[in-house]
């Protein structure tokens, strides 16, 4: 009697895990831990596309054109750093 | 000199001078504290898991409370296949609390108020995550690079665009704790100034801001760890589980 009961809240015990490790969403964060995030991301790629373009310009000696090129796609690439994570957010 | 905002950052050497080769690996203030902050967590996790009672103490409490608050974070990130790599996540939400919480007792040194210890770590971070991610689907992860329904004609932009927003991870990463730190130091220790310039009669203003700041660094310090944590989760579930 005892066991059986104990068995069948087992169970529930165990669907309810599964259910929790279902596949990945994202968690509850605090609005300010996103604020951080988004900032950074849209800084971050805007400096990672000129760099690159920096590096680019030096092999290929076209001075001036590849790092501009690279600063607007990287800021594009920002910009869509921050629509992704920001759609990330909607979904839950 | 001790007046300088700044001089809270400064690294020296403690002990005699080490080298190895070329390179200067002598034990810093910087290596001190990092060597504080694991020891201090090796024993306050080793203690909080030595006594299994089922009604805990408080150590057990903590160490309880933060094994479930990283095992849901990382289930609800990445998922169920993110479970081996719990480890790896705890240690580093750990270790980053840990130095940033170590950071805000008066006269200790922040270890990640310096870039390159964040960047090693969010550097270490990429090239897992990366190698993990080409280890389970092998030439088939490049498709991360490549977004479903775009026109040919875009394409090439596209593909551009998405591999500077993959190499930026790391940078955003490292540069989002780093600057947090140490802007909320160096403000800090500014308004301490303001305090001691202003005297006795004005001085009360800035006090009561450097209380407030006080609060604001340790929420701070809390959150940092959580997103430095929270987006290697975030990183780690775009190589398993690849859905683009």
């Amino acid at each position: 009697m005892e066991e059986e009961d104990f068995k069948t809240r087992l169970k529930s015990a165990k669907n309810k895990a599964k259910s929790k490790y279902s596949e990945g969403k994202e968690p509850s964060t605090s609005g300010m831990g996103h604020a951080f995030k988004m900032s950074t991301e849209l800084v971050a790629a805007v400096a990672v596309g000129t760099i690159i373009g920096f590096i680019l310009d030096n092999w290929f000696g076209t001075k001036p054109w590849l790092i501009l090129i690279f600063f607007f796609v990287g800021v594009i690439a920002g910009i869509m750093n921050v629509i992704k994570s920001a759609k990330r957010m909607q979904q839950k | 000199m001790a007046s300088n905002p700044m001089y809270q950052f400064n690294v020296y050497r403690i002990g005699p001078e080490i080298k190895l080769g070329a390179v200067d690996i002598s034990f810093t203030n910087a290596s001190l504290f990092m060597v504080i902050s694991s020891l201090a967590i090796l024993i306050i996790f080793n203690l909080g898991a030595k006594k299994k009672t089922l009604i805990p103490d408080k150590l057990q409490l903590l160490s309880e409370l933060s094994y479930s608050f990283v095992a849901k974070m990382i289930s609800d990130t990445a998922g169920s296949k993110a479970k081996p790599y719990f480890s790896f996540i705890f240690s580093l939400f750990m270790f980053v609390l840990f130095c940033n919480m170590f950071g805000m007792i008066p006269y200790a040194f922040t270890v990640t108020s310096h870039i390159i210890v964040t960047f090693v770590l969010a550097a270490f971070i990429f090239i897992g995550v990366t190698i993990i991610g080409f280890m389970k689907h092998g030439l088939g992860y490049l498709k991360l690079f490549v977004p479903s329904g775009v026109p040919m004609v875009l394409l090439p932009l596209i593909v551009v665009i998405e591999i500077i927003s993959y190499l930026s991870r790391p940078i955003s990463l490292s540069v989002r704790l780093f600057a947090n730190m140490m802007a909320g130091h160096t403000m800090m220790k500014v308004f301490g100034g303001f305090v001691i310039s202003l005297g006795i009669v004005g001085g009360w203003l800035p006090l009561s801001f450097s209380v407030a700041l006080t609060g604001l660094e340790i929420l701070v310090a809390f959150l940092q760890a959580y997103v430095f944590a929270i987006l290697t989760c975030i990183y780690l579930n775009d190589a398993l589980n690849l859905h683009h």
